[in-house]
Parts: C-alpha cells; sequence; structure tokens
C-alpha cells in the first residue's frame, strides 16, 4: 500500500506543472489586478454595496458556484490531456526501464495513474477552487463593509455559503469523476499504447464505432444509432438539472444536504459501477502491453 | 576450516533452450548456461549480437521461448516479485527527470523494500550531487553516479548492469567500475556486466560469457581462460611455419610481428617460438569472433 500511496504522489510530483502551478497562476492573475484595483480605488464599492444590500449572500453563491464550474472545466481539460499523455509517459521520458526495475507490476503501475486522476490530482484542483472562492469571498466582503452592507452577521451567512458550496463542489467531483471514469480508463489505456496519439483517435473512436453501427446495422445517420445515444448519455453529466435549476429561480439559500440527496438520487449508479468496471478492464489489458512492451 | 567445494549452491540464474524471434528474425538461439551466486560476469558481443536480448530475459522485460530461472523464478511472470533482490541499470539516461535528488531517494523509500536511503546518499558524499538538484539538470556522468548509488543502494542478490558507462568520459568509468567493485567485496552479489570497454572490466571478472549473433560461443572462468588461451607473438619469420602447424585460431600482423592466438595447445610446445602470454579479453574476443564455435562449456 506504501509503494501504491508513493506511486500516486509520484503522478502529482511529475505533473504538477499542469495540476499545482498553473492552477495557481491564474489564481494570482485573476486576483492580483482585482486587488490592486481595489486598493487604488478603481472598484466602485458602493455600487457593489447596493448589489450586496439587495440580496447579500447570493452574490457569494453565484460567485463561488460560477468559480467552481469554471474549475471543474479546467479539471476536464487537464485529466484529458493527462490521461492521454501521462500513461505513455514512462516511455516517452526515457525512464521505462527504470520504474520496471522496481519492484511494482505494470498494472500496478497504471492503476497508480488511474487512482491519481480520481484522488491528488483532482484535490489540488479542488484546493485551489476552494483558495480562489475565499479570495473571492474576502474581496466581496472588504468591497460590501466599506459599501455599508457588511458586518459580523454577513460574515458568518457567507463563511456558511463556503462550507454549503465546497461541500457540493466535493460531491460533484466525487460523483463526476467516477461517472467518466471510463473515458478516463480509456483514453489512458489507448495512451499506453500509442503515446500522444491518444487525443485525436479518442476523439475519433466514438465516431467510428458510431458509423461502423450505421453501415452495418442501417439508420437515418450514425448520430442516430445506439452508439451514439448510449455515449451522449454517459458523456452528459447533468449536474446542473434538478436542484441547482430550480433553486435559481428561488432566493432560497444554497443547501447542501438538498443538493447532495438529489444528486444522489439522479445519479445512474449501475451505470457509474459498470464504467468503473470498464476502466479497470482496460487498464489490466494496457498494462500487459506495457509488460510487453520491449517486444511490441 | 570446513570444506565448501562438495555442497551444492543453486544458480542464480539458469537458463535452457533459450530463444527469442522478433518477428522472422530469430536472435537468441537456444541458449543454455547456468550462472552460480557471487561471480562477477562480463557479457561480450558486437552490436546486435543478443547480450541485451538476452539480459532483458533475465530482468523479466521480454517473453523468450525455453526456460528461464533467476533465483529460482520465471523472470517474466514474477518480475515485480523478483525485483525485490535484482537491480539493473539498463541504460544510463532513464532515471526520472522530473524529480530532483531527495524526491527520487523519497520515493524509492516507500517504493522498494530494500533500498536504504542513507546508503544511497552515503554513496554520493564527497561528488558534486545535492538532494535539491533535479535530474535532468545533472550531466550524463552524475546521472551515471546517482543510478549507480541508487541500485548499490538496493540490497539485491543480482546486478546486471548493461552498457552502464555509455558515453562517459574514462575518469567517470573509472570510478564508476571502483565504486562498484568496492561494494561487490562488502556485499554478497552476482554481478553481470555488457560493455563494449572489455579491457576496462578485465580485471574485475571471474567469469565471461562471449555471444556471436544468438549464440553463446564462450562461457568460461577467467582462470580457464588464462589456462586455456595463450598468446605467441613470433618475431622470427623461420618460427611462423612450426607455430602455424600447431594449429593458431587466430592469426594477425602487429608492427611486423605475428601474433597467433592458441585454444588449448600447452605452454611448453610453444616456448621456443616466440614470447608467451596470455591474450587480453579484447584480443580473445577478437580472435573468437571469427571461428564457428570456441568451446562453449558451462563454467563449474
Amino acid at each position: 500500500m506504501k509503494a501504491f500511496v508513493a506511486l500516486v504522489h509520484r503522478e502529482l510530483i511529475e505533473h504538477r506543472g499542469a495540476f499545482l502551478m498553473a492552477p495557481l497562476i491564474l489564481v494570482a492573475v485573476m486576483f492580483v489586478p482585482t486587488l490592486i484595483s481595489f486598493a487604488t480605488g478603481r472598484v466602485d464599492g458602493r455600487f457593489t454595496g447596493y448589489l450586496f444590500a439587495a440580496a447579500p449572500t447570493r452574490i457569494y453563491e453565484f460567485g463561488f458556484l460560477a468559480f467552481g464550474a469554471a474549475w471543474c472545466v479546467y479539471l476536464i481539460g487537464v485529466l484529458f490531456f493527462y490521461a492521454a499523455d501521462g500513461f505513455s509517459a514512462d516511455k516517452r521520458n526515457n525512464a521505462m526501464l527504470f520504474w520496471k526495475s522496481m519492484p511494482v507490476s505494470d498494472f500496478k503501475m497504471l492503476l497508480a495513474k488511474l487512482t491519481a486522476t480520481l484522488t491528488i490530482l483532482p484535490a489540488t484542483i479542488y484546493a485551489t477552487a476552494l483558495l480562489s472562492a475565499l479570495l473571492l469571498f474576502a474581496i466581496a466582503f472588504v468591497s460590501s463593509t466599506l459599501g455599508g452592507v457588511g458586518g459580523m452577521a454577513l460574515l458568518g451567512n457567507i463563511a456558511l455559503v463556503y462550507v454549503q458550496i465546497a461541500l457540493s463542489l466535493a460531491l460533484v467531483l466525487v460523483i463526476g469523476l467516477l461517472w467518466y471514469l471510463p473515458f478516463t480508463g480509456l483514453v489512458g489505456a489507448m495512451a499506453t499504447v500509442v503515446g500522444r496519439w491518444a487525443i485525436p483517435l479518442s476523439l475519433l473512436l466514438p465516431g467510428l464505432v458510431a458509423v461502423a453501427e450505421w453501415v452495418v446495422l442501417g439508420g437515418l445517420s450514425p448520430v442516430h444509432t445506439h452508439t451514439w445515444r448510449y455515449l451522449s448519455y454517459r458523456a452528459d453529466f447533468q449536474v446542473s438539472q434538478g436542484y441547482i435549476e430550480n433553486w435559481f429561480t428561488t432566493e432560497a439559500p444554497f443547501s447542501f444536504t438538498t443538493f447532495a440527496s438529489d444528486l444522489i438520487a439522479r445519479t445512474d449508479w449501475v451505470q457509474t459501477g459498470l464504467g468503473a468496471v470498464f476502466a479497470v478492464v482496460v487498464i489490466y489489458f494496457a498494462s500487459e502491453y506495457r509488460r510487453r512492451v520491449n517486444d511490441n | 576450516m570446513t570444506d565448501m567445494s562438495n555442497i551444492t549452491v543453486p544458480p542464480i540464474v539458469s537458463a535452457h533452450g533459450l530463444k527469442k524471434s522478433f518477428g522472422r528474425k530469430e536472435v537468441l538461439h537456444g541458449l543454455d548456461f547456468e550462472i552460480p551466486p557471487g561471480r562477477i560476469y562480463g557479457v561480450i558481443g558486437h552490436n546486435g549480437a543478443g547480450k541485451t536480448t538476452m539480459l532483458n530475459a533475465m530482468l523479466g522485460l521480454t517473453n523468450c521461448e525455453g526456460t528461464i530461472r533467476v533465483l529460482g523464478e520465471d523472470p517474466f511472470a514474477r518480475r515485480a516479485h523478483l525485483m525485490e533482490n535484482v537491480a539493473f541499470i539498463s541504460d544510463v539516461a532513464s532515471l526520472p527527470r522530473f524529480l530532483r535528488v531527495r524526491e527520487l531517494f523519497a520515493l524509492l523509500s516507500n517504493i522498494h523494500p530494500n533500498f536504504s536511503q542513507a546508503k544511497a546518499q552515503s554513496f554520493l558524499e564527497g561528488t558534486d550531487l545535492k538532494p535539491d538538484l533535479k535530474i535532468k539538470h545533472l550531466s550524463k556522468g552524475m546521472i551515471a553516479q546517482l543510478h549507480l548509488a541508487v541500485v548499490m543502494a538496493i540490497d539485491a542478490k543480482l546486478l546486471v548492469l548493461d552498457e552502464p558507462t555509455l558515453g562517459l568520459d574514462i575518469t567517470y568509468r573509472k570510478r564508476f567500475y571502483r565504486r562498484l567493485l568496492e561494494d561487490y567485496m562488502t556485499e554478497e552479489r552476482t554481478l553481470i556486466i555488457t560493455t563494449h570497454q572489455v579491457d576496462e572490466i578485465e580485471f574485475m571478472l571471474s567469469d565471461i560469457m562471449f555471444i556471436r549473433d544468438g549464440s553463446m560461443i564462450l562461457h568460461m572462468q577467467m582462470e580457464t581462460v588464462n589456462e586455456k588461451f595463450t598468446q605467441l607473438v613470433v618475431n622470427d619469420p623461420t618460427k611462423q611455419a612450426p607455430a602455424r602447424a600447431l594449429g593458431p585460431v587466430y592469426e594477425e600482423t602487429r608492427f611486423g610481428q605475428t601474433v597467433m592466438i592458441f585454444d588449448g595447445v600447452p605452454r611448453s610446445q610453444l616456448e621456443g617460438l616466440g614470447n608467451i602470454s596470455t591474450p587480453t579479453l579484447s584480443d580473445l574476443f577478437v580472435a573468437l569472433m571469427q571461428r564457428p564455435t570456441a568451446n562453449p562449456e558451462t563454467a563449474k
């Protein structure tokens, strides 16, 4: 277990640029100018204050949710490129023989990479999202205080908002990453075999399968096949529907418990479980290829 | 003193009928050999002779026909388990370049049960290798030093070095082999080394294997090599004919002198024909690479 944890940690060290440094730079790029603008009086505190007076916590909720959504989009992007690149990094970096000199099987090595996509790598992005929201809240709170609507009561309320949305974002990440795990596993497995060619191939493959089904079984077009419908269903993680959709139209404060129970109830757990099994199976086959890499 | 000669020690490596093909091309043609523990083996052959393929078979990096056992296990089926007791360097540039030296040691401490961080650090004392240096910023020689420190800090029964000093200058090569020998003296290990710089490792070898075109043409202890092969330098042209009559396995002219290498001819028969000596490994290699077979007996 100690070796496995170390291998997962290795992934963060190797890809700290995309998962740690770049997000921190983005946070700095977004917030340093904002802080400077605020400190030099470029931000109109009174105007912002009016907004806060009309809906004292809404702006915090919207702000954090928007930031959370943006960081989720970032995470999907970097995880895709990580899977398409990181799974073949040992071969590309000429370090394959070194890692093969370790008492660790190829399956364990690839499973550590897959585990990293569910744990340490998204966790760093999540931590950055929390940091960026904290900075946003700090700026907004100071702004509203200067606008005359701040105070200890508001501070308590926004702390509650922060916790509610932070927990919701964590849940979205956990369920979302599990939902998309078969895609991550498939791209990682393809990268183990074809390296960076996995980037175009993983985008091309669903279309090719749908076309193949259309050619063999017929139909209106490739997008009207079972394959296409199924892949469209599996690619869509409907987090913005249900509770969130309704919540936007009300003035009620955001509730983690309601959101969580709604999201858990709407998640297709059978498909999630099947997807996880599929991911482990394709990673196993990829590890068998990796085991024979000197023969290929 | 106890006589240990009758105690049968299981070999570290045993191979029977070891064959390997890439596509239609067979690169190993049924090798049979055993490597006893505690020896230092030199595996010598031309580029493409099959040395690395043979080592890869020992290390579980490639699947071969025939039977091969390392420490009693099938290396391809049990590579991960086997690597607890086997360390190898197959390419001096294979250390992960994104790590710092201290990160590498910390990771290995958790990944390899037989790796000693303290020992690895002690190997680096007195060198320019500092813990905070990134591997990608190290020179080739420093990477080789670091890699050697890593493998020597692993408490392994078998150490395999495939061209470990390739591309290094003479200073680094000498230092590398000196440290390797010092370590061998203090640990109970078996070493298998391949290199093209044969003369640089000759002093430390106990056994040699010559491989040519996927076949083993010589497998012998160094003591036997010294007894079996003789080099004769003939200065007197009238002595060349009687020397040739004794059947040299190799003959060449160097600076006007005729140099012959004999296999199994008693030195007493060669005395009086010229200067007698033991051929260097590189001379023997050149000589034996040019004839069909060279007594591929198994070292006992």
